[in-house]
């Protein structure tokens, strides 16, 4: 050993600076799309990748609330100028007319490429004739001011065509010209950043900016003290998101490192073994981030926070290596004595991780590689670096402390071991009680995004007129032409099924922005100036308008003859972002968008979508989607929980060679897992894929004590240090995911309960179930070390 | 001679019971022409629960040689409710129920929905008519300048828009009335259109 030395050590700097190399070129990500639920479904995907990438990624928006609507309407005006000037956004809009106008003038402009309604025969004599006898009627009605102004320019009324193709589809609600939510209770904002949703150090900009300008602003405005600024929208989620993932992994990180030095530190009493007894954490975590790095292209911050827990479980190989090791032997000795048990424990763990690294959940998989190569790293350090350097005549205290409370319950488990029974009876009882399912049933649920924030962009969304969809029709295309050209086929089968009430409406892709085919036809469809004069005297003939009336008419029509072709570039900003969630490219593909709404019968819908007969089309629920998104993530974390725990019992039982030594590891766990899977659902509780891996881990975790317990049956030396070494190692373990816990991040939060209350209890039930005959001269246990002692 | 005495004493108590009488009669009337302000009138209207009547439309727009004519039924319902029928020369109902207004053409039910605030060019007119009926000043003054003049059985309100999204629409609305109903509305334009509505009650409760 002591010719090794120094190559070992060699070996393992080198390795250590190799891993170090790699982490300080990794990328920590915080993007939250690793986190995201990853779709199977194409249009699932589409969705996700919109919500990352496209326009709809740099719209924050934003509500003041908590002040009365006169305040907040001069909150609102004021902030929204300040914003104006504000490099860091695209645009910025409150409601104030300019930005409206802005948008009316374009579709004004535009109108006789934008409305469908545009064909020869509308301008030939007889169209032209019932257009006008239709705007007479309209002037007597209720809408006269719809078309009053507009009349002389557009009497064919291609402007109220197009606004009937937007009704349904409101603008926010105004108050004094600003938009308000329909209580009037706060006002409503709209910003587009100029960085991308992705890019988080430019929104977090434009954040900070936005919070100075609401500052100022509430400074200006009398009586506007208490009024609160809301934001949402996808790149407050991902700042938001980030912060509280450094947050908590930093913050997390240092109480777990302190809780468990300052364990360390009461039992060894050594500053030295401390080190010592992180060196393997250390070794291990290094190796572990290096490896995700390696093997996904980054790390995640989520990934870095689950770190924690690795410190817990793989301080755990030192532990029973300085505190099993009596003060008259050498380490290594103690090593060959528990090796066979710690290998079999560090292969369950590690078989329990493997499930989370299977997982199609790409947050799932960074934690499980972290965890095994973090596991197999510390071990390896504790087997081959540790007992070379370890100070001559080592010797850690006795902790009798330490090994008080298992000896304690070990005397009571034959009074301990019914009322278990009892607890573990009345657990399954509670479990087959269980009202109204086990599962969580939303997959937002998953989602790393906390449920307030997701409820307050609801409510914005709302506010603004800009619900959630949930059914859609999607086409994919090679081009953005023909993606436009689909959506146009698309739409016109669309309106059919509006005029049949079948649909109460739908949004569309053309309607900003109408294919280059389709705008040379809208246009050809416009005769000349002479030949449209020559057409009106006749088709106002009998009507009561007045004669000059229609001169700005031809000259609009003339104009638009010989107007430029509309292009995406040319879009007012609200309408640019709009197509921008309708139309855009992903891998190269172009894809078209078609939200609908007011589906009476959604099954039929999509069987009349499916007869349209157009290439490339899905039609698309979203909610069944999602649904159905989730039963696969459930179906999944039980298939691999089923078969990590399928594996672990094969791994027991190769490495234990007898059924009932198996049945005295797995029993403990079983009731472990029994019972907090009752205490997480009590009461009417959920529980989250999380929570699930979780029990598995309970499995992959508490089997290390377990197998200790059911080894030291056994011994007949250095059974109080075996049991002190279980709880300190144990106590490590429950800090660790103890501390993960209180962490805000749902996988982070639901794995750190589940698996701290089981790993705790697996060391209770571990004591319990093998009591050494000596200590509670239990009959039937007795009998069993007599039967199955090799 | 007693008869000549009792004969003027019974002249003297005529006539102070007829002077007396006479003052009886006028009194309350002076009371009744003390100055009738518009809380007056606004709380007169408040009590209306609900009121039908009939109406005629005369328009003269600038696009039209010549006059339009509309003739329906206006029905109100306290205090946010309010429906314009027209019958002549062809069916169409306006329904203003709180902020949003629908408006119905041909019988087969093709309806469109706008919200008030949203669509003043489309609401003032029907908007201004039910926050009269209702009595409800505090939205009236907030969009419009409003003064009274006459008494409680010939009143005129003038309205004159406050906002400018509302100026650039309406000149101003007058509206006549009698006790708890409305008689007319004439409504100038800025473009210089101008409706003018006679109403005929028929029940008002």
């Amino acid at each position: 050993m002591k010719r090794t030395r120094p190559v070992v050590l060699a070996a393992w700097i080198a390795a250590l600076l190799a891993c170090a190399a790699v982490i300080a070129r990794t990328e920590i990500s915080t993007d939250l799309s690793a986190f995201l639920p990853r779709s199977p479904s194409p249009a699932q995907q589409v969705l996700v990748d919109q919500v990352r990438e496209g326009a709809v990624s740099r719209l924050i928006l934003l509500g003041i609330e908590g002040a009365p609507a006169d305040a907040l309407a001069a909150l609102s005006r004021n902030m929204a100028a300040r914003l104006r000037l504000e490099p860091a956004l695209s645009a910025v809009n409150n409601g104030e007319e300019a930005a409206l106008d802005a948008e009316r003038e374009f579709i004004w402009r535009n109108r006789y490429v934008l409305s469908p309604a545009v064909s020869p025969a509308r301008f030939s004599e007889a169209g032209l004739r019932d257009a006008l006898q239709r705007d007479q009627d309209l002037l007597t009605s209720g809408l006269a001011a719809l078309v009053k102004r507009t009349l002389p320019s557009d009497p064919t009324g291609e402007m109220l065509t197009i606004i009937d193709e937007f009704a349904g589809e409101p603008p926010p609600h105004t108050r004094d010209d600003l938009w308000f939510a329909p209580d009037d209770s706060r006002a409503l904002l709209m910003a587009q950043t100029r960085a991308a949703g992705f890019d988080i150090d430019g929104q977090e900009k434009a954040l900070q900016r936005i919070g100075d300008a609401f500052r100022g602003a509430q400074q200006e405005t009398p009586g506007a003290a208490s009024a609160r600024l809301l934001e949402t929208g996808p790149g407050v989620f991902a700042v938001h998101t980030r912060a509280t993932t450094q947050e908590d992994a930093e913050r997390l990180s240092l109480i777990a490192t302190v809780l468990i030095a300052g364990v360390l530190l009461s039992a060894y009493r050594s500053p030295l073994l401390l080190v010592l007894g992180f060196l393997p954490v250390l070794c291990g975590a290094v190796a572990g981030i290096a490896a995700v790095s390696l093997g996904f292209g980054f790390v995640h911050g989520i990934t870095l926070g689950f770190g924690v827990t690795l410190m817990g479980e793989s301080v755990d190989y030192a532990i029973y290596l300085f505190t099993q090791t009596a003060p008259t032997r050498p380490p290594a000795e103690t090593l060959a004595r528990i090796w066979p048990t710690l290998l079999l424990g560090a292969a369950t763990s590690v078989a329990g991780f493997s499930a989370m690294l299977l997982s199609s959940f790409t947050g799932f998989a960074q934690l499980g590689l972290l965890s095994i190569t973090g596991l197999i790293v510390a071990l390896a350090t504790t087997r081959w670096l540790l007992p070379a350097l370890l100070p001559r005549g080592f010797t850690a205290v006795e902790s009798r402390l330490f090994a008080r409370v298992p000896l304690t319950v070990m005397r009571l488990a034959h009074r301990l071991r019914l009322p278990l029974l009892a607890a573990v009876l009345g657990a399954i009882a509670l479990l087959c009680f269980h009202r109204g399912g086990f599962w969580q049933e939303e997959i937002t649920s998953l989602s790393p995004i906390p449920v307030r924030d997701q409820q307050l962009d609801q409510r914005l969304r709302r506010d603004v007129g800009a619900p959630d969809v949930r059914y859609l029709v999607v086409v994919t295309a090679a081009s953005e032409q023909e993606a436009l050209e689909a959506g146009e086929r698309l739409s016109g089968g669309l309106r059919a099924m509006v005029d049949e009430k079948v649909l109460a409406g739908f949004d569309a892709p053309d309607r900003y922005l109408p294919s280059e085919k389709t705008q040379r036809a809208r246009k050809s469809a416009l005769p000349d100036v002479e030949t449209l004069r020559g057409r009106l005297p006749e088709a106002l003939d009998g009507l009561g308008f007045r004669a000059d009336l229609f001169a700005p008419f031809l000259a609009d029509e003339a104009a638009a003859r010989d107007a430029p072709p509309v292009q995406r570039a040319s879009l007012p900003p609200r309408l640019s972002l709009k197509l921008g969630s309708l139309l855009f490219e992903r891998h190269g593909d172009w894809i078209a968008a078609l939200p609908l709404r007011g589906l009476a019968d959604p099954p039929r819908v999509a069987d009349r979508i499916g007869a349209l007969n157009e290439r490339g089309v899905m039609f698309v629920d979203l909610k069944a989607e999602s649904d159905r998104l989730l039963q696969t993530y459930q179906r999944e974390a039980v298939l691999l929980s089923l078969i990590g725990s399928l594996v672990i019992v094969v791994l027991l039982a190769i490495g234990l060679r007898s059924v009932t030594r198996v049945f005295f590891v797995i029993a403990p766990l079983a009731a472990s897992v029994v019972l907090t899977l009752a205490l997480l659902t009590a009461g009417g509780g959920k529980l989250s894929i999380f929570n699930l891996v979780g029990l598995l881990l309970i499995v992959a975790v508490g089997s290390n004590y377990c197998l200790f317990f059911e080894r030291q049956k056994r011994e007949d030396e250095q059974v109080e240090r075996t049991l002190a070494s279980l709880v300190l190692a144990n106590l490590c373990t429950v800090i660790g995911f103890g501390v993960l816990s209180f962490s805000r991040i749902p996988v982070l939060h639901d794995i750190g309960v589940t698996v701290a209350i089981g790993a705790a209890f697996s060391l209770f039930f571990g004591a319990i179930l093998n009591a050494r005959g000596d200590a509670g001269a239990a009959k039937d246990l007795g009998r069993t070390r007599g039967n199955t002692a090799p | 001679m007693t008869s000549g005495n009792e004969a003027r004493l019974t002249r003297r108590f005529i006539c102070t019971a007829a002077a007396a009488a006479l003052w009886l009669w006028v009194s309350p009337a002076r009371t009744e022409t003390a100055p009738f302000d518009i809380q007056q009138l606004m709380s007169t209207l408040r009590q209306v629960k609900s009121a039908t009547g009939h109406f005629v439309e005369r328009k003269q727009l600038q696009v039209l040689d010549k006059a339009l004519q509309t003739s329906g039924t206006l029905i109100y319902l306290a205090p946010d409710q309010i429906q314009k029928i027209t019958i002549s020369p062809k069916w169409e109902r306006i329904a203003v129920r709180q902020n949003l207004i629908t408006i119905e053409q041909g019988q087969e039910g093709n309806a469109r929905a706008f919200s008030l605030s949203d669509r003043p060019e489309i609401g003032t007119f029907v908007e201004s008519i039910r926050a009269t009926l209702a009595g409800d000043l505090p939205t009236l003054m907030r969009f419009y300048t409003v003064t009274m003049e006459g008494d409680a059985a010939d009143w005129r309100l003038l309205l004159v828009p406050k906002p400018r999204k509302l100026q650039d629409l309406v000149k101003d609305i007058r509206i006549s009335g009698a006790g708890n109903g409305i008689r007319t509305v004439d409504t100038e334009e800025a473009d210089g259109d101008r409706s003018v509505m006679s109403i005929v009650q028929e029940e008002i409760r």
